[in-house]
């Protein structure tokens, strides 16, 4: 069995042996890096082409978003989990667009680290439980507050499957596949789905589905 | 807490005014009332005697051309009537040379007393002369009319023989005497006009000479006084100029002071917020890490040491939240990580997580390579207000909007709190927004009045120019 290769890129010594720990008790997985920074994660990323790659958000010269973003651009097949402090919104959304497909929390690293890299690698993405409730808590006090009604009940069942799929990091084609359905109506079903839950992008949408739990 | 600006204190010492400048202001005051007091007196003094002196040289000149006409009708009065008695008198003598009815006796004595009465008319004044000429003329009456008397009782032949020698002899003597008489009164009377005249231009002379030495007084002073002020408005002018200078130039620094202040507190807090972040965030992560490791090594059924673990890493956890929220309101990393706007929204939910408002975020055009005071600024404007509406006027929904233009960005938080009047309280908190606003060459507005809600506004300049002399 191929071992996943895992490169971490942390700019504390302390988190990133806490996490090759962590990683090295599993017999599929192995540390194949360490970088200190983001520039020093990209260049690795580049020469040692690791499957996955675990990146703290927040790192000096160039931070952790930006790197993901270089890496994923250049390198579409290498997955990136997002290790980050912060449950907010504005992160999660920050990192899906830099194209990282986990987003796991620090405080919860040590018991959904495994699952996150096991997920990436298999081209699913991730999300920390806690972030998704965040996420959930947020929209639904915000419905509440503002007396606005919640954009999913708008969704048709179709729509709410295409969602889903598309979430899943599915393209128009493999659902078109899925459902049995032509390229062209799916793609009206996604730009429905956009306008109803008034979403620009894939990022936003997949935010969606976290908060709603459609994925994890 | 209200905090009222102290104006004076930005006034540097010596500006204010003391006992003594005060004292000495007054003194000015007097002096320069009564110099000016003087000189118009003086001017005002020389007009109304000019006037007065005029009016009287006037009346004189008058009176003295008056008189002078009056003597000389006086005179022709009394030569007039002398002629007539003359005449009357030689009609009588010659009465029988001539077929003419000869006037009576009494008539002709009625003309001699025409001419007393012409002589009485005379207007007397006290001149010895004149009074000499008129009493000669009086004796020439007097002596005219004895002889009169006599001529009256003449028989008509003796009339006839005596008439011709009486009149070349005695009328026509008489007759010239008494003209040479009123001559010379005449003249006497002309060189007495002639001396009046005199005495008027005189006095007019006078007259001038004393106007002339008060208004060269008084362009003097007055030349003196404008030399004396204009000097003094200089002096003025330059003090007050240097008193500006100086005020501003204190302003100045009050304002460099301050840019550094908040400049300086941004970097500590940045400093103070990383250092807890990296080193003790960091630690006490990497601590959670172990102990989960930990209670992994540990066996499951070591229920006494499996808690233990359980609740280091409770408190472990708790720490490391504690930590995360103290560096967070130090300074967001956010801000750094994400950009403006993304960090906005961050703040946005994170009241609305706290309190019962509801923020809502709008972002128009703004560009995420701002410069980083800024942004600093503009989140540091936006959490302060937020906080403000929550906390103080307990409003339900906030709205934060920010718009960039080619120029300038705009920053708007609106609440629908209970307001209060910017008028009368201006909290410290808005007092460093102002500060922070006015630091970077922005302005800064806040609207707000009791039950309506409140809207705090800031523009801030995209090349903030004008903040460079204050950094400096």
């Amino acid at each position: 069995m191929r071992k996943i290769r895992i490169l971490l890129a942390d700019d504390h010594k302390l988190i990133r042996g806490g996490l090759r720990l962590l990683i090295e008790q599993q017999p599929d997985l192995t540390v194949v890096g360490e970088a200190n920074d983001g520039r020093e994660a990209v260049s690795l990323a580049k020469s040692l082409k690791p499957g996955v790659v675990v990146m703290d958000i927040g790192m000096p010269n160039l931070n952790g978003i930006e790197a993901a973003l270089q890496i994923t651009q250049a390198h579409p097949e290498i997955s990136v989990v997002m290790l980050s402090m912060h449950s907010d919104e504005s992160y999660v959304l920050r990192a899906l667009k830099s194209g990282a497909r986990g987003y796991l929390l620090k405080d919860s690293a040590e018991s959904d680290l495994i699952r996150a890299v096991y997920a990436v690698a298999e081209g699913k993405s991730f999300f920390s439980p806690a972030v998704s409730k965040v996420l959930l808590d947020d929209y639904v006090r915000k419905l509440k507050r503002t007396g606005a009604e919640d954009a999913y009940d708008l969704l048709t069942p179709r729509e709410r499957e295409i969602l889903q799929l598309i979430a899943e990091g599915k393209s128009n084609k493999d659902v078109a596949n899925l459902l049995n359905l032509s390229v062209y109506t799916v793609e009206t079903h996604r730009s429905n789905i956009m306008e109803k839950l008034n979403l620009r992008g894939v990022p936003e949408l997949i935010l969606f589905a976290v908060r709603k739990g459609i994925i994890s | 807490m209200p905090a009222v600006p102290n104006e004076t204190a930005s006034v540097p010492a010596g500006a204010s005014p003391d006992p003594q400048s005060t004292q000495r202001a007054r003194q000015v005051r007097l002096l320069l009332l009564i110099s000016f007091g003087w000189l118009l007196a003086l001017l005002i003094g020389a007009g109304l005697d000019a006037f007065v002196s005029v009016r009287r040289l006037d009346a004189v000149s008058q009176q003295v051309s008056r008189r002078f006409s009056a003597r000389n009708q006086a005179v022709v009065a009394i030569v007039l009537s002398v002629h007539s008695y003359d005449d009357e008198l030689e009609r009588f003598l010659l009465q029988d040379q001539f077929n003419e009815p000869a006037p009576e006796p009494a008539t002709i004595a009625k003309y001699i007393a025409d001419i007393r009465a012409a002589l009485q008319r005379f207007p007397l004044d006290n001149d010895p002369d004149e009074q000499l000429l008129l009493s000669a003329i009086q004796q020439q009456l007097l002596d005219e009319e004895n002889s009169l008397s006599s001529i009256t009782t003449w028989r008509p032949d003796v009339r006839q023989q005596r008439a011709y020698p009486f009149i070349v002899e005695q009328l026509i003597p008489w007759r010239t005497h008494v003209y040479d008489l009123a001559q010379q009164i005449s003249a006497l009377n002309a060189r007495k006009l002639a001396l009046d005249n005199l005495a008027v231009a005189t006095s007019f002379q006078v007259l001038e000479s004393r106007l002339m030495w008060m208004v060269a007084l008084a362009l003097t002073a007055g030349v003196l006084m404008s030399l004396i002020c204009g000097w003094y408005i200089l002096r003025l002018e330059r003090q007050g100029r240097q008193r500006y200078q100086a005020l501003a130039r204190s302003r100045l620094e009050l304002e460099g002071l301050s840019a550094r202040l908040v400049a300086a507190q941004e970097q500590e807090r940045r400093s103070i917020s990383r250092e807890l972040h990296d080193e003790v965030g960091q630690t006490l992560g990497a601590l959670l890490v172990e102990v989960g490791q930990l209670s992994k090594v540990v066996p499951a059924d070591d229920r006494v040491t499996q808690s233990q673990i359980a609740h280091i890493k409770s408190v472990a956890e708790t720490a490391v939240k504690s930590i995360r929220d103290m560096a967070l309101l130090l300074r967001p990393p956010m801000l750094d990580d994400l950009g403006l706007v993304p960090a906005l929204e961050w703040q946005a939910r994170e009241i609305s997580r706290r309190s019962d408002m509801e923020v809502d975020v709008h972002s128009d055009r703004v560009s995420e390579a701002l410069p980083d005071e800024l942004k600093v600024c503009i989140y540091r404007l936006v959490q302060e207000a937020l906080n403000n509406a929550a906390s103080h006027a307990s409003a339900k929904r906030a709205k934060v909007t920010v718009r960039q233009d080619t120029e300038k960005i705009t920053v708007e938080i609106a609440d629908n709190g209970s307001g209060f009047d910017p008028l009368r309280s201006r909290g410290m908190g808005i007092l460093g927004m102002e500060e922070r606003v006015r630091r970077l060459g922005g302005t800064f507005a806040i609207e707000s009045a009791r039950g309506q809600g409140t809207a705090v506004k800031a523009e801030l300049p995209l090349s903030p120019a004008t903040n460079s002399s204050a950094a400096a």
